[in-house]
């Protein structure tokens, strides 16, 4: 058994182009999905009373739907009934921003109800707006608790952009796909997709331990 | 545009047993991973040397890794280095079973970790052997703050056993896609596709939140 | 007890310390104890925080092995091995500052967890003798709470009769009230008097100055790993012999 590792030399270019669409996609669908779901927890925290169930329903139903099942939808499904044609990177965008989102949103709720209510009390004391209070008491010390938590959504962020190779998104999941085929070496191929994936996820896990902890001190209160 | 859903009720029957397919992967995948996460765990905590380097590792690799790219390298790799051709169900199941096991595997080892070290030495002042003190005092705690997580992560699962579709497994994901394809229904099949996960997930998603709220566990 | 010559009171050695050592890395925790506990005596040990005490108590049953020097119990000493140490604890009762009662069970399957697991008691006998113990401790009608529903107070009562419930020759203890809330120090303490009287043989490490002047027999004063003065109570508090010992009552506003 042997393995000839020439291939990936060969479509390095190829095989580059899916790992920058794999970084951008990964890098913009985190970033609307946690500015969508910082909007989602503040609705759900501090909005209208009779808009709260239809956050938690969304909410529940990104926790209940897998994302293969929100991609495909997304892409095949939503051009018919909105009568506009999307593509596929737009649409695996816009399939993980609303999936991730719901995470999100779940995640900045968590982090800003875990902060006591005491800090609360004795900002209101000193004469805070609640908006003042918002900012300058309670999410600093929310965001860092949450960090733990947001770098783990990134590195689901980054397996799942892999998903949208069945919508023929041009990340590096479907470019191997393709390059394993045209060449009939799908282990060295799928080896080194590996690869690459583990070694951008690894750094992702490990540094926001790593950083958490640094500022882990200004999150106790 | 004209909807026909009667299209999925003519096909009810093959989206239930594809329905079953998917219950049968995740309960499957679930058996194999909890042993085995409960024994890499213990490698990981009790081990030591080569043993033990392996047990972290495995745990990191495939932590770190898509599980749709684990599915596929499984389907091409399996066979080449079992020497015989796996079916895709088993090919699936034992992506999915790499995979949950890693995310046990940790579970246990951080529910166990998160017993202070009070309660051990309270445990062997009385006398108590180091497996008696584990059996009695800390795995007794351990499950308690095991189970919420081990829920959740049956919840991922079962979601994640879609992901077999791609290797032609008749879960439901895959079946509800190829009647889409043999029907040219569209939005009629994949609606119900996620009707069918949503209603199947909702209500664990549900019971999850109430196990976790049950389980809590205050410092 | 006779202050004046304790020796006299041929009461046999329990433990003997002699030149304990314990090393943390470079940092020495213990640096050369000596110190003998006879039965039936309540040995104080105080000091500053991070002197050695608690470290010493812990090197006592085994929990943390030592670098040089050698403990003995009841004339030998001790084993190095896990087995053997496992054996001798069970004449050894703990309580820890955090009581660390085993959440997931009741105040009486506390107590009857040792007697059941450790000395292989069937389960009602075990039951028995933890109802007996519950009740020496005053806890009797609290048999089956959980430690979540209970005071400090209780909890540690609860943690002493656990340790009670063994048998021991002797009591160790861990700064049993420095966790605890003003109002139910007493409560332990109060339990603590009784198993002196009735002549239990405890080490007890505590910064309750007034204990330890009216309960113990001895009082060794550590500082910086080692013991700076040893002796009675009322040579310690009334007319200590080092700057040391002076200078750490005076800081705690002790005038006697």
């Amino acid at each position: 058994m042997e393995f000839d590792f020439s291939v990936i030399r060969d479509q390095a270019w190829f095989l580059g182009y899916g790992i920058a669409v794999t970084v951008a996609l990964s890098v913009m669908s985190g970033l609307t999905s946690i500015v969508s779901g910082f909007g989602v927890a503040m609705l759900r925290l501090y909005g209208p009373r009779w808009l709260k169930p239809v956050v938690v329903l969304y909410i529940d139903s990104m926790r209940a739907v897998p994302v293969l099942v929100v991609i495909v939808w997304t892409f095949f499904a939503l051009p018919i009934v909105a009568g506009l044609t999307m593509p596929p990177f737009a649409a695996a965008l816009l399939a993980l921003t609303v999936h991730l989102a719901a995470y999100a949103a779940e995640i900045f709720r968590a982090g800003i109800e875990s902060v006591r209510p005491g800090q609360t009390r004795a900002a209101l004391t000193l004469g805070m707006s609640r908006s003042q209070v918002l900012r300058r008491v309670i999410l600093p010390q929310a965001i860092v608790r949450m960090l733990p938590a947001f770098g783990s959504l990134l590195s689901i962020t980054i397996k799942d952009t892999a998903i949208a190779s069945v919508i023929a998104v041009p990340e590096l999941m479907r470019q191997s796909e393709t390059v394993a085929g045209q060449s009939f070496q799908p282990i060295e191929v799928y080896t080194f997709a590996m690869l690459v994936y583990f070694a951008l996820l690894f750094p992702v896990t490990r540094g926001v331990d790593r950083f958490y902890r640094s500022v882990a001190h200004l999150g106790r209160s | 545009m004209t909807l026909d859903w009667s299209v999925v009720w003519t096909h009810r029957g093959a989206l239930i047993d594809a329905t079953g397919m998917t219950i049968l992967l995740a309960v499957a995948t679930m058996a194999i991973a909890l042993p085995c996460g409960a024994c890499l765990a213990a490698l990981r905590l009790y081990a030591w040397g080569p043993l033990r380097a392996l047990a972290v590792s495995y745990v990191e690799f495939f932590r770190n890794l898509p599980l749709i790219l684990v599915v596929y390298w499984a389907f091409y790799v399996l066979p080449i280095l079992t020497g015989f051709g796996l079916s895709p169900f088993l090919t699936g199941l034992a992506a999915l079973a790499l995979n949950v096991t890693a995310y046990n595997a940790e579970t246990f080892r951080a529910g166990i970790n998160s017993i202070r070290r009070g309660q051990v030495e309270a445990a062997m002042a009385l006398g108590m052997s180091r497996v008696q003190a584990l059996r009695r005092v800390v795995i007794p705690q351990a499950l308690r703050r095991i189970l919420p997580i081990l829920a959740s992560t049956w919840v991922s699962l079962f979601k994640d056993t879609s992901l077999v579709s791609v290797i032609a497994v008749t879960e439901l994901a895959y079946v509800s896609m190829q009647v889409r394809a043999q029907t040219f229904r569209v939005l009629e099949m994949l609606s119900a596709m996620a009707a069918i996960y949503w209603l199947l997930g909702y209500p664990q998603a549900k019971l999850v939140d109430w196990i976790q709220r049950r389980y809590a566990v205050s410092e | 007890m006779n202050d004046d010559d304790r020796a006299k009171a041929d009461r046999p050695k329990i433990i003997r310390y002699r030149s304990v050592v314990k090393r943390y890395g470079t940092l020495q925790a213990l640096g050369g104890v000596s110190l003998d506990v006879h039965a039936g005596e309540v040995v104080c040990l105080i000091g500053p925080s991070g002197s050695g005490k608690s470290t010493l108590l812990r090197c006592t049953n085994g929990l943390e092995s030592i670098e040089g020097g050698a403990i003995e119990f009841e004339g030998a000493v001790l084993p190095r091995d896990e087995r053997g140490l496992r054996v001798l604890r069970r004449r050894m009762g703990m309580v820890f500052q955090s009581f660390e009662l085993f959440p997931h069970l009741t105040a009486l399957q506390n107590v009857a967890e040792g007697p059941r697991t450790v000395l292989k008691m069937n389960p009602a006998n075990a039951r028995l003798r933890a109802e007996m113990f519950l009740a020496k401790v005053g806890l009797e009608d609290k048999a089956s709470s959980y430690p979540s529903e209970l005071s400090g107070g209780q909890q540690q009562r609860v943690a002493i009769a656990r340790a009670l419930a063994m048998n021991p020759d002797v009591m160790l203890f861990d700064e049993p009230t420095s966790a605890l809330d003003p109002e139910t120090i007493g409560e332990v303490l109060n339990v603590m008097k009784i198993l002196a009287q009735e002549g239990m043989t405890m080490v007890v490490v505590t910064h309750e100055m007034a204990f330890a002047q009216r309960v113990a027999d001895w009082v060794a004063v550590f500082d910086a790993g080692r013991i700076v003065e040893q002796g009675p109570p009322r040579q310690i508090f009334e007319s200590p012999l080092t700057d040391r010992t002076r200078d750490f009552l005076s800081h705690l506003g002790w005038s006697g």
